[in-house]
Order: structure tokens, then sequence, then C-alpha cells
């Protein structure tokens, strides 16, 4: 604990970065993101599972991005071209997306929150089964669709 | 080898709901010594001299939770819950304990065959060609843990296939046709399926219910109401039922008019108030042998009964939409409710208390049983293993002589068991080798499953599908009807999840539109759109008798207790085929009327497949196995007769979903409740004769 705690006091920029590209890959806000309380859960588990040169490498593209970029447009162009046509960062990014849509990462859930927390469930105005029940005949109506 | 010498009145073999009914039935029942007649715990006066009928049940799966005491069955249950929340793919078996010692058969496993080698990755031992698609889970509670909670009654004309259709099958080994009537008709069931839907308590309207039959409502439900009022029907099912009532479809040959109607469930809603009181199931005595009543004289409201660990909990289905495989607060039944009933009791200060007179043995693997000279059951023999980890064993057995014996397992258990259980008799001088019950030699004949044909495709409209029980409404329209001489009924349940079933969405949605370079916005635009118009439409297809579809067991393939694995031969036959032909017509149909844009995709690769008139079609198990100790009407064409008992032995009766003469299109848990629950009325009159010798 002591050690993933430093890293991520050292790395604060890079945790940023993280939930900055997290952001505009889900399409979620870093709010909604941080809502899932799960955020630096997720952070510290890809620093312990992946090859931290990879990772790296990945948050120093997303924060080039960020850098070069001024409007929404660009974003978007910017990372469809950098990330998203370059088949290594579109792996990391498909990875991330998965995590925060799923709560997996390479098909195992994080933990047993990560399941409840995938954000998928919000976008089909329903909830994961087996959690976050909506109560006795929620099912027969339409849904609430408010945003966030 | 130990040797169990308490000895006990009936032994019970599966904790299941056919084995919990009987055990939640006999145990609500004394012995009334003076009058020397089975009475009812409630009519039972203090000062008559009364027996108690003693019972052992038997579990293959692990002891923990299985006293139902509420601290260790939450922490139990809470773990098939921890389970189900970090298992990958959360099939029907997930959540529960995948055991070494008690092996369970996966959907998982299902790979497809090639012959003539068999498929022994799973527990079943497979030979096809076909792979038999379906599950169940060896846990306490059985396979009710995690069925949908789906109970239709038959329907009069599944009783009679070969009388109304003239529909005949092969017998064993010969060219011989057998009739594949039932020894019992809807009538004579109807009772029984009042019984089955108060002790599993059904929600349902039914001035709603709407079928394909001749009989009227009035004759089929008579004056009644089901315990419950209906669980709603999904946004979805509203919108699908707008777009197609009224309508017909066309099948070759004939014009059915689509029926939608809700469906009666196993889940808890609102009591009715028209069902009033809640009620007794209590033996009268005939002249000779009982007779089993809804009695109606109990004082108490009939009320919702919630969570085994807590009945303040689950009292109303909260849609958690996890039906299968697990719902976290048990408004969905399942057999525990049943089993916490025989284990504990109302003493006199009306609190609940542990009954002395039932045992459970867990770990405990039932996997022969011997025979004496009189053909009695004289031994069950048992290996108990002694942790979860690991695979030792002690062996015991259990002396039954005058014992009642009654195999409750699944239909694959019951018939392994009795297929292991081979003994020798003198006849006419000579040595003749036989097989426990077997005389009709249809002892794990018979295997039939539900085909699930799936179609799915995209709504016009968002239709919000991942919302509430799996599925709340069904077209009855081809339950029953004069096709069924040529090829299959089916029901059609509307599946209110989305298509996670058939191509595992929503995960199946991220990874393509990732794969399409989405992301953001659009991504977020693209799952919505898609995720919320998902429609899954499902055809239960009726599979008939078939003597070589069976179990049978083999000594090269054994589990890791020595015990012989379940050995499968499995096939389709056109009239099976041809039904799907019709129902992807019917289907195509329905689809084109409510302008679905139709996603719909039979790979050769897909575990079950095949081509019928150059035409492809896949489908999934039900979970439906049943007919592998089918009732009859004599010795010769089955295994037991009505009352679930073994024409070839006095003290041994097969229960469960084996039983099952055909499989009809209703889920089956309801009808196997029902004959299991009549079934009692022959027990307690051998338990009568047995207590006065």
């Amino acid at each position: 604990m002591i050690i993933i705690n430093k890293i991520l006091n050292v790395d604060d920029y890079y945790f940023d970065v993280f939930m900055s590209i997290s952001e505009s890959l889900t399409g979620f806000s870093v709010n909604e993101l941080q809502a899932t309380g799960l955020a630096e859960t997720y952070y510290t588990y890809i620093l312990g599972h992946l090859d931290a040169a990879t990772f790296v490498e990945f948050l120093t593209v997303s924060k080039n991005v960020f850098e070069t970029s001024f409007t929404e447009d660009q974003l978007r162009n910017t990372i469809a071209s950098e990330i998203m046509a370059d088949p290594g960062m579109n792996d990391m990014a498909g990875k991330v997306v998965t995590m925060w849509y799923l709560g997996t990462w390479e098909g195992t859930y994080i933990n047993d929150l990560s399941y409840k927390e995938g954000l998928v469930w919000n976008l089909m105005h329903a909830h994961p089964p087996g959690a976050k029940q909506p109560g006795f005949k929620s099912w027969s109506i339409k849904p609430v669709t408010t945003k966030s | 080898m130990s040797k169990t010498d308490n000895k006990k009145d009936v032994i019970i073999v599966g904790t299941g709901i056919a084995g919990s009914l009987i055990a939640k039935l006999l145990t609500d029942h004394v012995f009334d010594v003076e009058k020397g007649k089975m009475i009812h715990r409630a009519d039972a006066k203090k000062s008559e001299t009364i027996r108690e009928i003693s019972i052992l049940m038997y579990e293959a799966g692990l002891e923990a939770g299985l006293e139902l005491d509420s601290a260790s069955s939450m922490t139990t249950y809470n773990e098939y819950m921890r389970t189900f929340y970090m298992q990958e793919a959360k099939v029907p078996n997930s959540p529960y304990p995948n055991l070494k010692q008690a092996p369970s058969p996966n959907v998982l496993d299902i790979e497809p065959i090639i012959p003539p080698f068999p498929d022994k990755k799973g527990y079943l031992v497979q030979f096809g060609p076909m792979p038999f698609a379906s599950d169940a889970i060896r846990v306490g509670g059985g396979t009710t843990l995690h069925w949908l909670g789906t109970t239709p009654r038959m329907l009069p004309n599944d009783f009679r296939l070969t009388e109304k259709y003239g529909i005949e099958i092969d017998s064993p080994d010969s060219d011989q046709k057998t009739p594949i009537n039932w020894p019992i008709d809807y009538n004579l069931l109807k009772p029984y399926y009042e019984m089955a839907e108060f002790e599993i308590g059904v929600s349902g309207d039914v001035s709603k219910q709407e079928y394909p039959i001749s009989e009227s409502m009035e004759q089929y439900y008579g004056d009644y109401v089901f315990p419950m009022e209906e669980i709603p029907q999904s946004y979805m099912d509203q919108k699908i039922i707008d777009g197609l009532t009224g309508t017909n479809v066309q099948l070759n040959f004939q014009t059915i008019p689509l029926l939608m109607v809700p469906s009666p469930q196993g889940r808890n809603s609102t009591p009715n108030p028209s069902y009033g009181k809640t009620r007794l199931i209590k033996a009268e005595a005939l002249q000779s042998g009982y007779q089993l009543v809804l009695d109606r004289s109990e004082k108490e409201e009939y009320k919702a009964l919630g969570a085994v660990w807590n009945p303040y909990m689950g009292e109303r289905c909260e849609g958690n939409a996890s039906c299968v495989p697990i719902c976290p607060v048990q408004a969905k039944y399942n057999a525990l409710k049943t089993l916490k009933k025989a284990l504990y009791k109302m003493n006199d200060n009306e609190n609940l208390q542990r009954n002395p007179y039932l045992e459970i043995k867990a770990q405990s693997v039932v996997y022969r049983l011997s025979v004496d000279e009189n053909e009695a059951i004289s031994k069950v023999h048992v290996r108990r293993y002694i942790s979860k980890e690991k695979t030792d064993f002690v062996e015991e057995v259990i002396d039954t002589s005058d014992s009642i014996v009654i195999l409750a397992a699944n239909a694959f258990e019951n018939p392994k068991i009795l297929l292991n259980s081979k003994y020798t008799v003198i006849e006419n001088g000579q040595k003749v080798e036989k097989i426990v019950a077997n005389r009709s030699d249809q002892v794990g004949r018979n295997l039939m499953d539900h085909m699930v044909m799936l179609t799915w495709g995209l709504f016009p409209e968002p239709i919000y599908s991942y919302r509430g029980p799996g599925s709340t409404t069904n077209i009855s329209s081809f339950r029953d009807g004069d096709f069924r001489s040529e090829f299959s009924a089916w029901i059609s349940p509307l599946d209110n999840w989305g298509w996670s079933w058939p191509a595992f969405s929503p995960g199946s949605d991220v990874s393509e539109f990732l794969s399409e370079g989405l992301f953001g916005a659009a991504l977020r635009d693209a799952l919505t759109y898609r995720l919320s118009r998902q429609v899954l439409f499902h055809f239960e297809i009726e599979q008939l008798p078939n003597p070589n579809n069976r179990v049978t067991i083999n000594d090269q393939y054994v589990d890791a207790l020595g015990i012989p694995r379940p050995v499968v031969n499995y096939d389709l036959t056109d009239y099976e085929k041809r039904a799907m032909e019709q129902a992807k017509l019917a289907s195509d149909q329905m689809f084109e009327r409510l302008e679905i844009e139709d996603f719909t995709q039979y790979n050769a690769s897909d575990n079950n497949t095949f081509v019928y008139n150059n035409v492809r079609y896949s489908y999934n198990g039900a979970g439906h196995i049943v007919g592998t100790h089918r009732m009859g009407f004599t010795p010769e064409d089955s295994v037991t007769n009505s009352y679930c008992k073994s024409w070839d032995h006095p003290n041994l009766y097969i229960v469960g979903a084996g039983n099952m003469t055909t499989l009809g299109t209703s889920n089956p848990t309801l009808t196997l409740s029902a004959f299991t629950i009549r079934s009692v009325e022959s027990i307690l009159t051998d338990l009568e004769t047995q207590f006065k010798n």
C-alpha cells in the first residue's frame, strides 16, 4: 500500500492525465468517472498489471495530445490519429475504455465492485444485473433518462 | 467403511425441489398411533400418542449453509453473490461451487462433437452426435437456485400426444412402437398444480391467461386465482404487444393468431387479496390411502416468503434482473425455502424450532443401491468427502430394509445411481443379473430438453431492455394445435435481457464499436442506440422422447470419487428440426411486422447447429433436463407408476423431472412439483403400513 501511494503521489500528474484521457475516450466526464469510486483503484491496477514503460508511453502520448489540442474538434482528431490509429495505443485505449465500461481488464473483473460500477449499464438506462436493483415494477415503465 | 445404526423411516437423496417438497410434506405429518393413520401436525393434539416420521436427506453439494440457520445461510448465499460478481462468464452455474467431488454439467464445457470421439471436457461424457446443451447444479436447493422461475402449467393435450395426435415412438432396441401418453391427465393433476403454486408462491393473473386449447379457461383453471398478483410486464413487452396483438402468423398450411400472455412466475409480487388466507397441504385419510388437499382453515393471510436467512428481505421482486443465475434477495423461489419449512417447525410459542426428526448429510454422494431377496432396497451406498478441497472420502452404507428410499436427484443423477446398482437374483435356478428399477429397460432413456432457438434484432425505437425479470410475457399460440402430428409445439417467451444470451451483450457491443475505432461521445451514442433497442425472441421447442437419447454409464469414465460419470447419447429428429424451421418462419413474420432489424446469425461453428431444408439453424439448451425415468402405465413401458414409485421394488421412489413422460411446452419445474406432491399420498400409505408392522 505504501509503495502504491508513493507512486500516486509522485505521479499525480500522470493520474490526472489518465483521468483526462479516460474522459475523452469514454465520453463520461471526470466527475462521472470519479463517481464510480474506482478511479484510483483502476489506475493502480494498471500500474501493477502492465509493464510500466507501456503505460508511461500511453500516458505520455496522451499528455502530448492534450498539449497540442486547443479545441474539442482538435482533441478528437488528435486522439483519432495519435491513439486510435496506432496499433499499440489503440490496444491500450480499448483496454481503458473496457475497464470503465465493463469493469474488466483482459477479461477479469478488477474486484467485486468493478462489475457493479460498469458504465455501460448507465448508457442503456439500466443497471448491472444482480446489483443496484431499481425496485418493483420499475421495468414496466420508460426509464429515467437524465444524463447524470 | 462405517455403518449408520440409527434407523430412519425415509431416506431422500437430493435437496432440490423434489426432495425438499417431499421432506416438507412428510415432516408436516405425524402418525397417530391410536387411529393408525397419518395426520397433519396441525391436527395432532398434545395428548395423542403420535409418532414422528424420521428422515435422512443426502446432498452431494457442500455442507456450508444447509442447516439454513440465519447466519450460515446468509454467509453462504453472499459468497455465491460475490462469486457471481467476479465471474467473467455469468452462466447459470457461475455463482455456485464447481466441485470436483460432485461435478455438474456446465454450459461452458459444451463443444461440438466429432464422432466417434466423445467430448469429455466437462462432467458429461458426450457421444452426441449432437451435444446435450443444458446444465444443472449439484448444490443444496438444487437447480432451482438458478432457474428463471417461469411456471406455466402443462396443457391437457400435452399429456396425450398419442391419443390426440397419433404420435408413437420406438421401443428400446425393437421395431415396436410405444405410445407416449402420460398415466395421469391434466384434470387429475389440477389440484396438485394448485398446491405447487401455493408452495412455490406463484404470481400471475388467471384472467389474462389465454391458450390455444379447446377447453375453456373456466375448465382449465376453474374458480381460481394465483397466490400473488401478476408480475408487471416489461416496457419492452408492451411495445411488442402493441405491435402484434390481433395479428396472425402464417405457418405452412396453417394460420395462427398471436396470443400474448403475461407469464405466471415463481417470484414474489403483492399477495392477491382474493387468494385470502394461507393454506395447508394436508393429507386426508381415505378408505385406504390418502389424498392431499389444500386446506383453507388457516387464519393467517397469505404472505410472500422472502429470503431464507431473513423473511423481511425479498418480499417483492426488486428488479435485480439476474434471476438466472441468482436472485440476490431470494424474491425468486428456490427449494431452500421449502427445505427450511421441513427443517424448522413452529413450537407451542409460535417460534421456529429445529425439527430433530430431519437430518441432512451433505458432501454425501449416493452412488449405488443394494437389493435384498425380496427385491427391497436394502442398502444405500454413499461416498462422503471430507472437505471442499480434497477428494478423500469415507465410504458409508446405510441399511434401508425397513425404510423408504426416495431418489430425488436430477435427471442425470437419478438414472446414474440406478444404472450403477446391479444385483443378481436366481430365477428358475438360473442366476440373472438385473439393474435396479430397470425391468422396462427405460432407465436413462428418453432424455429430453427444450431446444431454444433464439432470434434477435434491433427494435425501431428504444424499448429499454435489460430491465426486470428474465421474461414477463410469452406467446402461447404455438403451444398446441393439429400441427403437432407433424412437428413440435413451442412456447415463445419474450426475453427482457437484450442480446446477452446469444451475443454476450453488452460486452460484445463494446468490443465491436471499439474495433471500429469509436471513442468518446460517438462510442456512447452508438452503444446507447444499440443497447436500448435490443430485442430477443425465444422459441422453446418440445422434444419428443426417444429411447436412443440416453444416459448410460461406463467404467472407463469416472469422477474424482470413482463414481461413474453420465455418458450421453443425444440427437434431434426431423420432428424437432421442422418445428425450428416453422418457428423461424413465425419469427421472420413477427420481426417484419414490428420493423425489427434482424441480427440473428447461425454459424457452422455453433455448438448446437444443423442444416434442415438447406437452411442452418442453431439452438441452445433450456436447462429442462427430463424424461430419464419416465412414469407410465405398466412395468413394461416405464420406470415408475404415476406416484413415482418404482414398479420393481416395494420401497423405492424415483422423483423429479426424470418422471416426465413427455415435455410439453411448459418449463418443467411446476409440473414436476405437482406430481411430486402427489407422490406423497403413496409414500404416506406405505409409511402407514410400515408403522403398523
